[in-house]
């Protein structure tokens, strides 16, 4: 395995993990400079026909608002004319706001819709006020608070001697769907690696010394075999890096966040969806917990051997037909179009991971790694399993076959572009 | 005792005969060269000697036993297109396909260290191959066909890629492997190192042997009664039609004359003595090329 040595390729090794962390950060540098940069005041100003609810605005230090108690005479667009450069929008509040009618914001420019929201969460929160004033029973506030329900159905599995277990679909659909894109990943990163690196042998020209020392099936095996091991453990060193990086991070940026913005913090643990977070952690945690981890890995080893070895000899066995790797996307692209057709089919048997898509498409071996990735959180019939299994593997060893008959002969070919259908004579 | 015995292979490529019934017969110790215009099917041929293809009929014995897998370990074969990993060491790849031919790693590194000497390219063992020259490229190539001391070397075009200093060099390395009890095979078209080296030849075209044998014994069969008379003085001699005749040529130094059938060479020479001064004549042989293109372009 020549490539392990390369710099680049431990440099790359190491650095992924860094990149990653790196492209998790932006999302959140760009909203810091977005917040940031926006720094400039907006100036509103309020005609309060009403006359009661223009104390719903409140200065802060991107907004200035200017309250005035007016009628219908004023005109909006003069008072803005009027104003000239010190105000940016105009506000109206309706007299009769109260009975629904709708207030309205004039201005030149285009207002964000940003501030458009903080506006009208003020104006809610205001009349929401008024109206339980309105109704005068002092108890009418927490008799409302009581009432809310935040109702949630909880799923509990039986297991075979009926105990109750808790169980969580939307955490088994996430732990499918990410057992499932790393199977997808895994394959098409370093499928298209072994088929380089068997295009650069023939390139080179030593594949002719090579196959003269050993067989051509050990040669390919050898490299499917090493450059599976090779990924696995990059993945390990991202997987342990990557755990690093997040907790440092999540130090070093949970700090700053307190010493720079701690009214942020504040604000956020108020927002009703964190109430719950942390005994929406806890459920997490218990769902988990139900998963069958011996069932769901020992199946995932599985089907990522078979689908790596599947897909992984159909790239050497093509990449053998090529002479330059600017020729290989024929050949690559069937291959890759079926596997975007299993993340897609997985993605859709995320609905229904029972439902018959799903059904075939964990039994079909191209489809199998991925869809039955999602599948197996939820409980499937063993059955399925076995057949699929199976079929996984028979369809594998087929691939494995198939590639080593197209290897042994491409490997020797130059010259010519081969067709899809010439290369398939060579199996015979 | 035969090294290497082909029997009767037979090779067929999607409707193209690329081996048609071919023998091959390298005795023990022996440099062999197998001949052949482009496309003949050399190269088919040393493959299949080399387990990388199977012939569709025919066998291959090594040593007497039919050929097998373990064999290969015994055989250095050095292709026409040369290749080396590019961006690997020197060193590192000369052990890799010293290792990969069954050799222990302590071994492959001394004997690495030998050659890279001989061929002065110790100090730059830790380069890259890509680094090198040519044909310094082209003694690594051949460092690693031979390192692991085959009884079998295969050599497809060895001297392409070589100054004559260079070729010079690998034709005395061959001729040591050879004494040292290797069979060499050696595949080429430059007839002038063919006339040097080996000993007996197959020719093969369209897929056939054509031509088989000793190279002496393969001359003196194209023979054409050919000699070079050179006479005292600057007299011309002219033909005799009842002995010889002349071959117009370019040779400076002599005349060319063509014996007539049945014609005796003492009886010439007697003649040619009785008419002019003799003082030197010399039969000449075909050289391999001149057989090489006969035999090629009448079949």
């Amino acid at each position: 395995m020549t490539m392990v040595g390369k710099k680049s390729f431990i440099v790359m090794t190491l650095l992924i993990p860094f990149l990653i962390l790196l492209l998790g950060c932006i999302p959140v540098a760009l909203a810091y400079i977005n917040s940031s940069a926006d720094s400039s005041v907006t100036r509103i100003a309020v005609i309060d026909e009403s006359g009661n609810f223009g104390a719903a605005f409140k200065n802060s230090p991107n907004y200035r608002f200017v309250v005035m108690k007016g009628d219908k005479a004023v005109n909006a667009h003069e008072f803005y004319k009027n104003a000239g450069e010190g105000i940016d929008a105009v506000m109206v509040i309706p007299a009769n706001v109260l009975d629904g009618q709708q207030a309205t914001i004039y201005s030149e420019n285009t207002i964000d819709q940003g501030t458009i929201n903080m506006l009208t969460q003020c104006l809610n929160d205001t009349l929401v006020s008024a109206k339980i004033a309105s109704f005068n029973d002092p108890d009418l506030e927490s008799k409302i608070e009581q009432s809310q329900v935040n109702a949630q159905v909880k799923s509990i599995k039986w297991d075979e001697k009926g105990d109750e277990q808790e169980q969580s679909a939307q955490i088994a659909s996430i732990l499918g769907m990410l057992l499932s894109f790393f199977i997808y990943t895994f394959v098409l990163s370093y499928g298209a690696m072994i088929m380089n690196s068997v295009v650069e042998e023939k390139t080179n020209r030593i594949v002719e010394v090579i196959v003269s020392s050993c067989r051509p099936m050990e040669l390919m095996m050898g490299k499917i075999i090493g450059v599976g091991l090779v990924g696995l453990t990059q993945f390990l060193i991202w997987a342990v890096l990557l755990g690093i990086g997040y907790l440092v991070l999540g130090i070093v940026a949970g700090g700053a966040m307190v010493a720079t913005n701690p009214e942020a913090i504040t604000a956020g643990m108020n927002m009703p969806g964190n109430a719950d977070m942390s005994s929406g952690l806890g459920d997490v945690m218990t769902a988990l917990a139900s998963i069958n981890w011996l069932s769901l890995l020992g199946n995932f080893v599985l089907y990522f051997i078979g689908g790596y070895l599947l897909y992984a000899s159909l790239f050497a066995g093509f990449g053998s037909a090529v002479d330059q790797a600017s020729d290989s996307s024929q050949f690559t692209l069937p291959i890759i179009i079926i596997m975007m057709v299993a993340l897609y089919a997985g993605i859709a048997c995320m609905e229904n991971p029972s439902g018959p898509m799903a059904v075939w498409c964990s039994i079909i071996p191209f489809t199998s790694p991925v869809v039955m990735m999602i599948r197996l959180p939820f409980d499937v019939p063993w059955w399925q399993l076995l057949l699929s299994i199976v079929l996984l593997y028979a369809t594998a060893m087929g691939c494995v076959w198939l590639s080593a008959r197209i290897y042994r002969t491409g490997i020797l070919l130059y010259g010519k572009k081969r067709s899809f259908k010439e290369v398939l004579k060579w199996v015979k | 005792m035969n090294f290497i015995d082909v029997n009767s292979v037979v090779k067929q490529y999607d409707g193209h005969l690329a081996l048609d019934n071919v023998d091959l017969h390298v005795p023990q110790g022996c440099i062999y060269g197998l001949l052949g215009p482009n496309g003949a099917g050399k190269t088919t041929l040393i493959r299949i000697i080399n387990r990388i293809t199977r012939p569709d009929s025919g066998t291959v014995m090594i040593n007497g036993k039919p050929l097998e897998d373990k064999d290969i370990a015994n055989i250095g074969y050095l292709p026409e297109e040369r290749g080396l990993y590019k961006k690997i060491k020197v060193a590192d790849q000369i052990v890799y396909l010293a290792r990969l031919k069954g050799m222990p790693k302590n071994l492959a590194v001394s004997e690495m260290e030998k050659w890279l000497e001989r061929f002065e390219l110790t100090e730059w063992r830790n380069r890259k191959v890509e680094e090198l020259s040519k044909g310094m490229q082209q003694k690594v190539q051949f460092i690693t066909t031979v390192i692991h001391r085959p009884q079998l070397l295969i050599f497809d075009e060895p001297f392409s890629g070589f100054d004559p200093v260079n070729a010079e060099q690998l034709k005395r390395e061959i001729l040591q492997l050879r004494d040292e009890g290797a069979t060499i095979l050696f595949s080429t078209h430059n007839m002038a190192s063919v006339e040097e080296i080996c000993e007996q030849i197959t020719l093969i075209n369209h897929a056939r042997v054509v031509l088989e044998g000793k190279v002496g014994d393969i001359k003196q069969q194209h023979k054409k009664n050919l000699f070079m008379v050179d006479v005292a003085g600057c007299e011309a001699i002219e033909a005799n039609e009842n002995m010889f005749e002349i071959v117009p040529s370019d040779e400076i130094r002599g005349t060319l004359i063509k014996l007539n059938e049945g014609v005796a060479l003492r009886d010439t020479i007697a003649w040619l003595n009785d008419n002019y001064t003799l003082t030197g004549i010399t039969e000449q042989l075909p050289s391999m090329n001149e057989i090489f293109i006969e035999t090629v372009q009448n079949k």
